[in-house]
């Protein structure tokens, strides 16, 4: 709180002030008063106001101090009333008591909303759960009777990835930690999710270019088969028709980490795309193209990896190559 | 003949699962009321067990602890759930593989025989015909010759040998190919074929693997 705006706000009553004075100095006047004790009237009349006023301003201007420091300062701003100090006139009372009370009411809805959104990802776990069991069923039909398509497998493991996606978001976007990050064999990450893809990739004949994927690393296996589901995906997706899709995937180990790198020959993200890959709903030049892209996939692959502390980074050229790199930590911190 | 027991209560899949095994060659029993389920474990005396996690009345993990305590039958647990934890603490109650929906069938088919090769009491040596195989040497002996095959061909040629005698589809010799970590397209697969019946031919054994067209091949 500043001075001037102290002062400016009071303005009326400093008029009253000096109009009662006024008055006051007129009557001492007229009563034929001694110039000198009408000076001494004015001097005690200023000072008092003038003591009364100090003493306002600097209780009001530590209160609010404290408040806009706070605000500035705190990353949550809501908690402000806890900061509060009592204050020491009505105005402050009535806003720290207003702001309690709004708090207050902003917690209680929050929690209700948070519950709310844990009993609907807990249900859409469940119900994810229940899918499984009729696509695992046609999944054997699929096997157990030779004369269905096989186009039908395609648009089953279709269902599955639409669904594992759900599943993933759902879990992507909460802090509870249903992960367990433990040594896990990138070549069998890597080899079930091929295995997953094969038959879309013999399709169109594709290249796998696998080396030195013969390494452990700390994350959690689901997780990681799902990020790499989705890189793979995309490969597919954003494929140049006209040239075989080929895709090389290696590890390398540097210092304390490791790092996986996963490249293909695709039509690649442009320069000023690149940034925004993974952002929610980011769809680009690339994506717009086609109804498949949801812009969702490569935001919940970041968001995984942030959650398990890997880093992921992407480069590209176009029409030459997209490659993303995932880095690992590898010491002892995590291996005890 | 291996029998292998199903518990899964979801009957539409159960009886898929009965076919798929039924048609690979196993003997198929099914629990169908989920009471005591770990008891009737005990009395069906099978080779191995597929176990879902979500049963009605027991939790799988429940029911193979309980197991466990006094058979060492293989367990294969099934489940649609994809948690980390539900894996770790099934391998820790003593379950020998962990599979989750929806399992591809020849994954499934080919983790069971493997866990059937690992715990049959019998060792038998592997060959075929009068030929000598060893997979660890990665070699074909037949009198006097020998073969070196690459990792590739010993694949092939091994699943080739599980089902001597039947139809196996290029469909799944590639899931057999790919889940060893070797990424074979169409082209690369007939190659590694034609080269292992040469290898063969050389042993003196000519057109022991028969095409059918469209459907696969069989290892005579």
């Amino acid at each position: 709180m500043r001075l001037r705006d102290y002062l400016r706000d009071h303005v009326l009553i400093f008029t009253v002030y000096a109009a009662a004075l006024l008055i006051i100095e007129i009557f001492l006047k007229a009563f034929r008063t001694d110039r000198q004790a009408m000076g001494v009237v004015a001097v005690i009349f200023i000072l008092m106001a003038f003591i009364v006023h100090a003493y306002d301003f600097r209780r009001k201007k530590r209160f609010y101090d404290i408040l806009f420091t706070a605000l500035k300062d705190l990353d949550k701003k809501y908690l402000i009333p806890e900061l509060l100090e009592e204050a020491q006139f009505l105005d402050g009372k009535i806003l720290t008591d207003a702001l309690r009370d709004c708090g207050k009411s902003m917690t209680e809805n929050v929690t209700d909303e948070k519950r709310k959104m844990r009993n609907f990802r807990e249900y859409i776990e469940l119900w994810v759960h229940e899918i499984k069991i009729p696509v695992s069923a046609l999944s054997f039909m699929c096997h157990n009777n030779k004369e269905i398509d096989p186009k039908m497998k395609t648009q089953l493991k279709r269902v599955d990835e639409y669904i594992d996606n759900v599943l993933y978001y759902a879990r992507s976007e909460n802090a509870e930690k249903d992960y367990i990050i433990k040594e896990t064999p990138l070549n069998r990450a890597f080899a079930s999710v091929a295995g997953k893809n094969r038959e879309e990739l013999q399709m169109i004949n594709a290249t796998i270019n696998a080396s030195d994927l013969d390494v452990n690393v700390m994350t959690d296996g689901k997780w990681l088969e799902f990020i790499i589901g989705q890189l793979m995906d995309n490969s597919i997706k954003y494929r140049i028709e006209e040239k075989a899709l080929e895709i090389s995937v290696s590890a390398k180990k540097e210092d304390d980490k490791i790092k996986f790198i996963y490249e293909d020959n695709g039509s690649g993200i442009s320069k000023e795309d690149l940034p925004r890959i993974f952002e929610k709903s980011f769809t680009g030049s690339n994506g717009r193209g086609t109804a498949k892209s949801t812009g969702m996939g490569l935001y919940i692959v970041k968001n995984l990896c942030d959650r398990l502390g890997h880093k992921i980074q992407a480069e590209s050229e176009k029409d030459k190559f997209t490659r993303f790199t995932i880095t690992f930590i590898d010491n002892d911190y995590y291996c005890r | 003949m291996n029998t292998i027991l199903i518990i899964e209560d979801d009957s539409a899949l159960r009886e898929e699962l009965k076919t798929l095994l039924t048609n690979s060659g196993y003997n198929v029993e099914a629990i169908t009321e989920f009471v005591d389920v770990a008891e009737q474990m005990k009395n069906k005396a099978a080779d191995l067990i597929l176990l879902d996690i979500t049963l009605p009345n027991e939790n799988g993990e429940a029911i193979l602890q309980q197991y466990r305590k006094n058979s060492e039958t293989p367990v294969i647990m099934l489940t649609s759930r994809t948690g980390d934890m539900d894996e770790v603490l099934s391998i820790s109650y003593g379950a020998d593989d962990y599979i989750t929906k929806p399992y591809n069938p020849t994954i499934l088919l080919l983790r069971i025989s493997a866990i059937l090769k690992r715990t049959s009491k019998t060792v038998k040596a592997i060959s075929y015909r009068d030929v000598k195989v060893s997979v660890a040497k990665g070699s074909l002996t037949r009198e006097d010759k020998e073969q070196i095959l690459t990792k590739n061909e010993m694949l092939i040629f091994q699943h080739l040998l599980d089902h001597v005698g039947e139809i196996v589809s290029r469909d799944d010799l590639m899931t057999v190919l790919w889940d060893n970590d070797e990424f074979l397209n169409d082209n690369a697969l007939s190659v590694n074929i034609s080269r292992l019946r040469t290898k063969l031919e050389d042993l003196g054994l000519e057109d022991a693997i028969e095409t059918r067209k469209k459907q696969g091949y069989i290892l005579k």
